[in-house]
């Protein structure tokens, strides 16, 4: 049996081959892709290669069910092996309780396939005894509970094992992996307190943030650290992420994705890059790759207006469709978004040091380019100044991730709990209406409100933003109400690009 | 060992050649970072805690052994301070003293930290860190320090309490020592006015002492100002109450005696308010009464003598005229506070560590400003609105 991957989702699928009469040929049916019709040439040398016959009739090889479209490479073993099975070179009794999966060279040799995981994953749930993949991906293979994971360096080797000739060393899960950015740690920022706080904020409760700075201010190494304090993958969203990677061939070899991902694409990422896409076989893109972690855009502004504006689905309902001709296929993309953009195409405005030399109406088609809409959906903005020297001397170290991790993972503790009938994770998920009925707000807090709606010319989003943050930030405190201060300070994360000066509003 | 380092002689040192630093008004011997970082900071913390070593003394042998780490080194090897302090010293745990600190909702402020108020510098034993509960201090030209007789007369009751009133009502901050009699009055009539006010302990900054002003003391530490140069749980004794009288007179900008009778204790706040070159104000009394004694005294040394709560509105240029920056009375103590902070383009955070406030206690207090229009956001600083200012 052999599994197609359709988005992250393994596809059981049943191999059988004839062979019959005629010329010499191999045909397949069934809904193969073009990878997979790919494979033809390849799979005869590398039988031929594995010192094993390879029958020179007429072959027909189907692929059912027939309505589900196959891609990807990791049917090239099945295939073989359905042929030599055909061919009676091999027994058929372990056949029917393995899964098969891997691309084959034509030396006969298993190479690293994407989405084994998911292979093993569908294998497991449709109750086979074990899966025989390519050695390289037995790490990820052996995640899977209760499944026997046979990694066979070459084809002459699962061969050996169907016939009780090789016994195959106990497959043990990879090393889990390490955040692929590297370790990085709050304490390693010096100076910008309020940015430090405000990624605090958007951590405990789960909200986007965009930063608005000169060149040199520090966005990137901010946001960088932003997913070290966010809280830790549970296993079930760290197989999710696992799963995405391994279909993005991204895995390596290793184990289990075990920090969440930050991801940033430059911003010349075409459009299928960054959702999802590719020909033939589906990838996911940038918003899946980055799910359950930190998708940081740098220069938002220089990003393809499309890219943008299709930020807003995978924002609004954590997952991304990719519509093909062939059907759509779904990736999950929860994720927290951080964008970064300068004040205005220069890099200064604002800046006391260095005057800033755009033309007015240039800086406003700047602010034009970042979209009503995804911006509506950043709750915390935050202007990030470049720190004089003067500014950064006496700065000592900073707290350390994991410290601030604590609190973050205690204030999701607390939004779990109020939520969990009404089934939002966090703050940031709440629709407004039901943040206005759940905050809790105290006397005070609404009137700092109500008085902002017209000292700061907040607007219904802008009061619906602080509110959110405004709870986060009781929640950071263990509050059960939230207070005038909760909501000032929630106020002075409400900077806005869109409308003129940056020191106003929105 | 820091203590071998060129300054040791104290000829030079009063010099101030670290001449960085913007607070170097009058030169004091505390080598520059006596108290920074994490170590010091905690050095300083069981240093507080010895009574055996004065502040006066803690100078000189900060003066001789350098940073704070090296003074209580120095305590433990026998150098410095009375075999009492050497076991203290070596069984204190510094985390303890924090966690008290942090439990009853103050804060440390060591000297040569931005919180530190910078007109206690000026005294000759100043103390080595504050500890502070509630509200920021106010700077010293918005507070006035009140004292006078714990067996005060009823009229001279009821002139303290005229006197914190009325300062309140300008907008002025009173400070004074939480004891009985006048000092109580003048905290009860800023409170009665809505005003602020300081309460300097002379015991432990979570103590609440004298038992009568307890419920006084909460108050304040709830809408005021509470001080003490003594970390928690340190008990009222007779010689701390004489050293807190320093930092009632160092912290305002003038002193009042209201009452005081021979040998008191508002004799010495007075003598201190004098050598700092403070106003002094005394009202005086009939020369039989045992309560004028003070007073009398202070007007012959040069005091200025005052009929009433009227004389002092007016020497002070509070009644009405161009005259001390008044605190403008549609903000809160906090808000004024923070707002004298705010002189050119700062970060939020700077303005935290001068009222000893982290950034997220001080952003409230920035966006409040914001929204009465006196301080505006620009690319991640606050500065001042000068069109507000004038206003």
């Amino acid at each position: 049996m052999g599994v197609t991957v359709v988005g992250v989702r393994g596809h059981p699928v049943v191999v059988e081959a004839h062979i019959g009469r005629g010329l010499p040929s191999l045909t397949l049916t069934g809904l193969p892709g073009a990878p997979v019709q790919d494979a033809r040439d390849r799979i005869r040398p590398a039988v031929e290669s594995s010192g094993l016959e390879w029958p020179l009739r007429r072959i027909v090889v189907n692929l059912s069910p027939g309505n589900v479209r196959k891609d990807g490479p990791g049917l090239d073993l099945p295939i073989a092996v359905s042929v030599l099975a055909a061919s009676a070179q091999v027994p058929g009794d372990r056949l029917a309780r393995f899964a098969f999966a891997g691309e084959l060279s034509l030396r006969g040799s298993t190479v690293s396939t994407p989405g084994v995981l998911s292979v093993a994953i569908a294998a497991a749930r449709a109750g086979l005894e074990g899966v025989i993949v390519p050695a390289a991906n037995v790490g990820e293979a052996a995640l899977v509970d209760g499944l026997r994971v046979v990694g066979a360096p070459m084809l002459a080797d699962a061969v050996g094992f169907l016939r009780g000739a090789w016994d195959p060393p106990v497959a043990v899960p990879g090393r889990p992996q390490q955040a692929r950015h590297g370790p990085v740690d709050f304490s390693e920022v010096r100076g910008q307190a309020q940015a430090r706080r405000a990624l605090e904020v958007a951590a405990a409760g789960g909200h986007n943030v965009l930063m608005v700075g000169s060149p040199g201010a520090g966005k990137t190494m901010l946001a960088r650290r932003l997913a070290t304090i966010l809280p830790g993958l549970s296993s079930e969203e760290a197989v999710e992420v696992t799963q995405l990677h391994s279909v993005a061939g991204l895995l390596d070899g290793a184990g289990l994705v075990a920090s969440r991902p930050f991801r940033s694409p430059h911003h010349s990422i075409s459009l299928p890059a960054m959702l999802g896409g590719g020909s033939g076989y589906v990838r996911p893109g940038e918003v899946s790759l980055a799910h359950h972690g930190v998708l940081f855009m740098d220069e938002l502004t220089e990003f393809r207006r499309d890219a943008i504006e299709a930020l807003r689905q995978p924002l609004e309902d954590g997952r991304i469709v990719v519509t093909r001709m062939a059907g759509a296929v779904e990736f999950p993309a929860r994720f927290t978004l951080v964008a970064a953009a300068n004040p205005c195409p220069c890099g200064y405005e604002g800046d006391p040091k260095r005057q800033c030399r755009c033309l007015p109406h240039r800086i406003q088609l700047y602010r034009q380019k970042l979209s009503g809409p995804l911006l509506d959906r950043i709750d915390i903005r935050l202007i990030v100044p470049r720190l004089s020297k003067r500014e950064l001397l006496g700065e000592g170290a900073g707290e350390p991730s994991a410290a601030i991790r604590e609190r973050v993972e205690e204030a999701r503790a607390r939004q779990r709990d109020r939520y969990a009938s009404l089934g939002y994770p966090c703050n940031a998920q709440l629709p407004g209406p039901v943040a206005r009925r759940e905050a809790r707000m105290s006397r005070g807090a609404h009137e700092v409100l109500a008085r902002a709606v017209d000292a700061l010319a907040l607007t219904g989003r802008g009061f619906d933003r602080a509110l959110k943050v405004a709870r986060t930030i009781a929640d950071l405190a263990s509050a059960d109400e939230v207070s005038a201060d909760h909501v000032a300070e929630a106020l002075s994360y409400r900077t806005s690009l869109s409308e003129g000066s940056l020191a106003r509003a929105g | 060992m820091p203590g071998e380092k060129p300054t040791e002689d104290p000829g030079h040192a009063s010099s101030g050649d670290d001449g960085s630093a913007d607070q170097d008004r009058r030169p004091t011997r505390w080598h520059p970072g006596f108290a920074d970082g994490r170590a010091n900071r905690r050095a300083l913390l069981v240093l507080t805690a010895l009574r055996g070593i004065t502040p006066r003394q803690l100078l000189e042998v900060a003066d001789r052994e350098g940073s704070a780490s090296a003074c209580l080194a120095a305590v433990k090897a026998g150098r410095a301070g009375s075999a009492a302090d050497r076991e203290v010293a070596r069984e204190l745990d510094p985390a303890a003293i924090e966690a008290d600190v942090a439990a009853c909702g103050a804060r440390f402020a060591p000297h040569g930290s931005e919180a530190y108020p910078p007109q206690l510098e000026n005294l000759k034993d100043p103390p080595a860190g504050l500890f502070v509960r509630g509200l920021p201090l106010p700077r010293r030209d918005r507070t006035v320090a009140v004292v006078g007789a714990r067996n005060c007369s009823d009229l001279g009751r009821d002139l303290a309490l005229t006197i914190g009133r009325d300062l309140a009502a300008t907008g002025m901050c009173t400070v004074s020592g939480a004891a009985r009699g006048i000092d109580a009055a003048a905290h009860e009539g800023s409170l009665e006015a809505g005003g602020d006010t300081v309460a300097v302990l002379g015991c432990g900054i979570d103590v609440g002492y004298p038992r009568g002003s307890r419920a006084l003391i909460a108050r304040i530490a709830e809408v005021g100002t509470l001080v003490s140069e003594y970390p928690p749980g340190v008990p009222p004794e007779p010689f701390r109450f004489p050293a807190r009288n320093r930092i009632v007179a160092a912290l305002g900008t003038a002193l009042v005696v209201v009452e005081g009778a021979q040998g008191s204790g508002s004799m010495i706040s007075a003598e201190h308010a004098l050598d700092l070159g403070r106003d002094v104000f005394a009202v005086p009394g009939a020369i039989t009464n045992p309560l004028a004694y003070v007073p009398h005294a202070l007007i012959r040394e040069g005091a200025t003598l005052i009929r009433g709560v009227d004389d002092l509105m007016r020497d002070l240029k509070l009644d009405g005229g161009p005259g001390l920056p008044r605190r403008r009375l549609d903000l809160t103590l906090a808000e004024q506070a923070t707002l004298d902070l705010v002189t050119e383009p700062v970060l939020p955070e700077r303005v935290g560590r001068g009222l000893g406030l982290s950034v997220p206690e001080v952003l409230p207090l920035l966006v409040s400003l914001e929204m009465k229009g006196l301080v505006r956001n620009v690319g991640g600083r606050f500065e001042p609105r000068l069109d507000a200012r004038a206003g």
